[in-house]
């Protein structure tokens, strides 16, 4: 769905490329998460995928992305829109109208949703983030985590063939984080929406992500299932990716010859693994024992 | 210095009760973190402290003396807050200014506050002469801290520290108020990362709906699974794993497995509970920070204390 | 908690009504007081639109806004009192005098700003602004491009006056008194924190921009918009009434 080739971008007011030699392809309908320590290009990347660059910053371009069979560089930002939904970092900008039905209506309305169609995609996406209740409230009076939930929902009305965030949840709760997570996973899951999110909460991405892409200083070190990449948490810590409490225990564990499964992603995994493993040694001294008594008999 | 709450009840415009009778004490030089959902309260909660919110009823008491009897000055000598966004807070054309804003609006003695500023420089590691809105997010959060420290208020109150900042960028803050604190430092902070606060703070309070719902030493109420679940928390991994490790293996329960709170912990108690503990502890590489981290704060701590910080999984 | 121009949600009649209606009906309200120096009918007219502002229940609000409109007009009623010499002599000034004629035109237009300004706000309290400026594109065919830039400065007034709310608690919780020393103070302490504000409106300003075009901003057209307008037989009215009101208004000017 989206394929980046050898895209270097520098942008116009400064000297270095903040991305470079960026190879990347996302299937149809995966769920990608993009980490990395602060200022490595997560975000530059984001919008090399919705077409804000090179449309709106200008700088040198290297390289292609191509959307659906569109090369960003050829086609406008407004048909590239109607592909790919955005949920922008900084939320209050995001916002352009002042009453919560009113933002969920102006992506709809612009893009030519009929009409008849229009109310029912505005109560599912409301419903889907919890804020049915909220419909009538002027966007001012709402606080940040529900202004976040409303900006994506917004988008999600629009139900585009690809969903691109930064940093979706940064305002909310690790409950409402989870939810928004279990959402966009459906969305990947039931309508074949291609999810990219860029998340600093790495126990979420890895939990839900297809494939986990990590960013350092503009170029991906790592491009691969969760569990692969996870594998290498010693690297990531030196790159300031912080792996899962679950994830760094197994390694440790595994590091420490006690575990030799695969890696764990969450806690469910990692209590099913210490289980297999308790169990294990349980049985290993249940038979050493035995043996001795045998011994002694 | 201590802060009380007495049955606290706050609105921010009358009609909408926000906080519907809040007891708690922070005792003098303790590390408190809130924790709860959004709307739960707990910001509310910080800006009664501080001063910015008056309590509709009940009282607030910073060292024994109503809030309402302070004025803004005297509480910004006691209380030094920390916004959630350092935008609002940083106003100044250069690091020093910035750093010198507080004793000027404070109209403390100025040579006193160019010293703490050099000092503060020198640990923090900053140019001076740089423009803060050309630094990037990260050390804009570390200067408004550093605009706080600065001011050696005995009480530091942190809104959401750690949010919109990566990794290092995490530790590298928190090392910051973990030396604060052990210098005698009463800190509160509202978070939201579980490991954060399951790493840093010494005691933890519950909100949910305008009320306290917990409260005590970090672990009790990190393991009290109902409470938290009743107020839309989940425990921090670890304990998550020592919880989920009982229920499933009821025998576990009253092993160091059942009760393990940290990573080091849940190690050493899965190690030795295969028969494999004294293998592991002699380990050189069981270092409880992982190597990058400790590069990462830019800052030595103490040898005394061992970089506790495990990374957090956020 | 509501701010400036702010909508306040309501089912009362006004706040049903159509929001071209609205609007023409409170221009042409505000013209009316501008046709006529008959300080009966302007009392009437102000009468009116409190009477007004009571159906919606916006009572509050409109006396906030009387306030702030009477400082202006006060200032404009002074200069009056001493520029006007008309009626009987009161007062002997050094270039004319004050007469009952100067306290006459100085009230009239104190109660005339007053009567113009209530309907022309109560309209924006009353209607959402998409719909305001949905409406006026669609029925009124401004050009959506102008509605647009109007109700998005609207819409971000709330938002700046959080974020300089935002600034003014960090700063206090620094140890600035804006609560000391009177409204001079408190300026003289605010300019330096207008340089937090400039940047970070002129960065939100810029995202918006782009976050309104990857929504598809310049695929809109006049039949986008997903509500209809139409007018009811009580906008009619209203129409009737305000023609009339302005008509009367003439007359008054003209025959009396």
């Amino acid at each position: 769905m989206i394929e980046i080739k050898n895209f270097t971008f520098t942008y116009r007011e400064s000297a270095e490329p903040v991305v470079q030699d960026i190879n990347l392809t996302i299937p149809a309908g995966s769920f990608v998460g993009i980490t990395g320590a602060a200022g490595s290009g997560k975000s530059t990347l984001t919008y090399a995928m919705n077409g804000i660059i090179p449309h709106c910053y200008p700088g040198d371009f290297y390289g292609s992305v191509m959307v659906d069979g569109l090369d960003t560089c050829e086609t406008g930002l407004t048909d590239l829109s109607q592909i790919v939904g955005s949920v922008c970092q900084d939320i209050d900008s995001q916002i352009v109208t002042s009453i919560v039905e009113d933002e969920m209506l102006y992506g709809l309305e612009n893009f030519g949703v009929s009409h008849r169609e229009i109310s029912a995609r505005v109560d599912e996406a409301l419903a889907d983030m919890g804020i049915a209740d909220l419909r009538d409230r002027v966007i001012a009076s709402l606080s940040g985590g529900q202004k976040q939930k409303l900006a994506i929902a917004s988008i999600l009305a629009l139900k585009p063939k690809v969903l691109v965030l930064d940093e979706p949840t940064a305002e909310l709760d690790p409950a409402s984080s989870l939810q928004v997570f279990q959402l966009l996973a459906r969305y990947a899951r039931d309508h074949g929406t291609t999810v990219v999110v860029v998340e600093q909460k790495i126990a979420l991405l890895s939990q839900f992500a297809d494939m986990l892409v990590i960013v350092d200083n503009g170029r991906i070190r790592f491009a691969d299932t969760p569990a692969n990449v996870l594998a290498h948490s010693e690297e990531l810590l030196e790159i300031g990716v912080n792996c899962p409490r679950s994830t760094t225990l197994m390694n440790r564990l595994a590091f420490d010859g006690i575990y030799n499964g695969p890696v764990c992603r969450n806690v469910e995994d990692a209590c099913d693994a210490l289980i297999e493993v308790l169990g294990h040694s349980a049985a290993d001294n249940q038979m050493a024992s035995l043996t001795e008594d045998e011994v002694i008999a | 210095m201590t802060i009380e709450f007495r049955d606290v009840h706050a609105s921010y415009d009358a009609t909408i009760p926000i906080l519907r009778g809040v007891d708690f004490t922070v005792n003098d030089g303790e590390f408190v973190a809130f924790v709860g959902t959004n709307g739960a309260g707990k910001s509310t909660t910080m800006r009664l402290v501080n001063g910015l919110l008056k309590p509709d009823a009940g009282e607030v008491l910073i060292d024994g003396i109503p809030t309402t009897q302070l004025k803004t000055s005297e509480l910004a000598r006691r209380v030094g807050f920390l916004f959630q966004n350092p935008d609002s807070q940083i106003c100044c054309n250069t690091v020093r200014d910035e750093l010198l804003f507080g004793f000027r609006a404070l109209k403390m003695d100025m040579d006193h506050a160019e010293r703490r500023v050099d000092e503060i420089v020198a640990e923090f590691g900053f140019n001076p002469d740089d423009d803060p809105f050309l630094l990037n997010r990260g050390t804009r959060q570390l200067l408004a801290l550093a605009s706080i420290v600065v001011l050696e208020t005995p009480v530091i109150v942190l809104d959401e520290p750690t949010t919109g900042l990566d990794f290092r960028e995490c530790v590298k803050v928190l090392g910051l108020i973990r030396r604060l604190h052990e210098q005698g430092t009463t800190v509160v902070m509202v978070c939201h990362d579980m490991e954060v606060v399951a790493d840093f703070a010494e005691r933890v309070i519950v909100m949910h709906d305008g009320l306290v719902v917990d409260q005590g030493p970090t672990f009790e109420v990190l393991r009290n699974r109902r409470t938290l679940e009743a107020a839309n928390l989940v425990p921090p991994q670890i304990v998550d794993i020592s919880l989920g490790l009982s229920i499933m293996q009821p025998g576990l329960a009253d092993t160091l497995i059942g009760s393990a709170n940290t990573l080091n912990e849940m190690e050493a108690a899965v190690a030795s509970a295969v028969g494999k503990g004294d293998h592991v502890t002699a380990r050189p590489t069981y270092a409880p920070t992982a190597p990058g981290a400790e590069d990462a704060a830019g800052i030595v701590a103490p040898a005394t204390t061992p970089a506790m910080f495990e990374g957090g999984a956020r | 908690m509501n701010g400036f121009l702010e909508y306040v949600p309501g089912t009362s009649l006004l706040h049903r009504m159509n929001p071209v209606a609205k609007l023409l009906f409170a221009v042409l309200f505000a013209i009316t007081c501008f046709c006529t120096g008959n300080l009966v009918f302007l009392c009437a007219m102000l009468v009116f639109a409190l009477a007004l502002a009571a159906s919606c229940g916006m009572m509050k609000q409109t006396f906030g806004l009387m306030k702030a409109v009477f400082v202006f007009s006060l200032i404009l009623a002074i200069l009056l009192i001493f520029t006007t010499p008309t009626g009987d002599r009161l007062i002997d000034l050094p270039w004319g005098y004050i007469g009952t004629g100067s306290i006459l035109a100085a009230v009239t237009t104190i109660v005339r700003l007053e009567a113009a300004a209530i309907p022309l706000f109560l309209t924006f309290y009353v209607t959402k602004m998409s719909d305001l400026s949905n409406s006026v594109v669609k029925v009124l065919h401004v050009p959506y491009k102008y509605a647009f830039t109007f109700s998005s400065t609207v819409h971000f007034i709330p938002v700046f006056m959080n974020d300089m709310k935002g600034i003014m608690e960090a700063q206090t919780a620094r140890g600035v008194e804006f609560d000391v020393g009177g409204i001079v103070n408190k300026i003289r302490l605010m300019v330096p924190l207008c340089v937090p504000l400039l940047v970070s409106s002129v960065r939100k300003t810029n995202s918006a921009a782009i976050a309104a075009e990857v929504r598809g901003f310049n695929l809109r057209t006049r039949d986008s918009g997903y509500k209809q307008y139409p007018f009811a037989a009580f906008d009619v009215a209203a129409m009737v009434l305000a023609v009339l009101l302005l008509a009367a208004a003439i007359c008054i000017t003209v025959f009396l």
